[in-house]
């Protein structure tokens, strides 16, 4: 099937298709961005992107990857760009997001403070791999590491997790 | 403890880097290692909970409703809790049933579409997930959602009785078919195939009626 044609209006499919992975761009973008307001900028440039490159999306299986994979991109560009500010900055502000917030399970929202203050070098593979579902070899090829280096950060996140969640972190990884 | 050349702290690196995909000798060590085997057993649960946290309810992310609004939303499920209370206590409910609910207590707006969705689109996003699905009644809400770690097609089909949340879930297993209530939200967990099929109604719609003849319209790929 052709996403970007068929229809009564050419391009439908795809818009429609954009519409419904939306919120898990939005997502994926808030995790990297860590504010909601960069995460609606940088999914608004991934879909004007991938609406230019709709011809490259050969097969609608691939259709999430292939945007989240923009996401990414498109949310290092915006960091080279505007120079976004410092991870602390972030941090205070984001913490109090209510987006945060899971009614009726504090412990929820606890997690999610946890994985906001994650190093970016942690939180970034972590959120690709559980929310992306990227296999570690592809999560090493988007970051240009290698695939043991990969499994050494996603170990220190859910080590770093673990004490959030009440169990006892392993020994650190050499 | 060591086996197969592998030694606990080694193999508890490969676990908390990915849980999903041991490779074999990591496999062969919690044969003979009961501490790893529950690392395991405890990052895997972990797994759960992290999946939810980041599956953030993009309702409550696009914007917060006016304060007024908050109060009748809760002012509304608290009725719907005391009215469905006793249901609630009187049917056990499944882990599944109260995932389902509380996923699609996230997309509020999804019980409000009225417009038709092409089936040709319909058919291609289904597709896209690896399931075909046939229906008599026209779908007005089709999204792709994550949920237990998949993603997952989450419609809305407009009924006689109103509008029905479906929900396919190729990956969940059911022994048998349940029936559930949680708060405003009656829903019903159906087997279909390999997987499972859920079918929600709300405020006093019953989703019984149809939920049978809807799970016999999946079919996984």
């Amino acid at each position: 099937m052709n996403l970007s044609r068929g229809g009564n209006t050419p391009g439908a499919p795809f818009s429609r298709l954009l519409e419904m992975l939306r919120p898990d761009l939005l997502r994926f973008a808030f995790w990297l961005a860590r504010d909601r307001a960069v995460a609606e900028d940088v999914v608004q440039e991934t879909l004007i992107r991938a609406w230019k490159s709709r011809e490259e999306l050969k097969d609608p299986a691939a259709a999430r990857p292939w945007l989240l994979t923009i996401v990414r991109r498109e949310y290092a560009r915006l960091f080279e760009r505007k120079r976004l500010p410092t991870v602390d900055v972030d941090e205070v502000e984001a913490l109090g997001d209510p987006a945060l917030a899971s009614d009726g399970d504090a412990g929820l929202t606890d997690l999610r403070r946890a994985i906001m203050q994650l190093p970016g070098e942690y939180r970034e593979p972590l959120v690709l791999q559980v929310l992306g579902g990227f296999t570690t070899a592809e999560i090493a090829q988007q970051l240009g590491l290698t695939q043991p280096a990969v499994l050494t950060r996603l170990f220190r996140a859910r080590n770093r997790l673990r004490t959030i969640y009440g169990l006892e972190p392993a020994e650190d990884a050499e | 403890m060591s086996s197969q050349g592998l030694d606990c702290r080694h193999v508890r690196v490969q676990i908390g880097g990915d849980p999903h995909a041991l490779a074999p000798e990591v496999s062969a060590h919690l044969v003979t290692c009961a501490e790893c085997r529950r690392f395991l057993e405890e990052t895997l649960a972990m797994d759960g909970r992290l999946r939810a946290a980041l599956e953030l309810p993009i309702a409550q992310f696009r914007r917060r409703a006016p304060p007024a609004r908050r109060f009748a939303l809760a002012a509304s499920v608290m009725f719907a809790l005391i009215i469905g209370g006793g249901f609630w206590l009187l049917r056990p409910q499944a882990a599944l049933a109260g995932a389902v609910a509380e996923h699609v207590r996230h997309e509020p707006g999804s019980w409000e579409q009225n417009t038709r969705l092409p089936p040709a689109e319909v058919a291609a996003m289904l597709a896209a997930s690896g399931v075909r699905f046939d229906t008599r009644y026209p779908v007005v809400y089709a999204m792709t959602c994550p949920f237990n770690g998949r993603h997952v097609p989450h419609l809305v089909l407009q009924t006689d009785t109103g509008p029905l949340t479906v929900m396919l879930l190729a990956n969940e297993r059911i022994s048998r078919r349940r029936e559930f209530a949680d708060g405003d939200l009656r829903g019903v967990l159906l087997p279909a195939g390999s997987g499972a099929v859920a079918v929600l109604a709300r405020s006093g719609a019953k989703p019984e009626g149809s939920a049978d003849e809807i799970a016999r319209g999946v079919s996984w790929r």
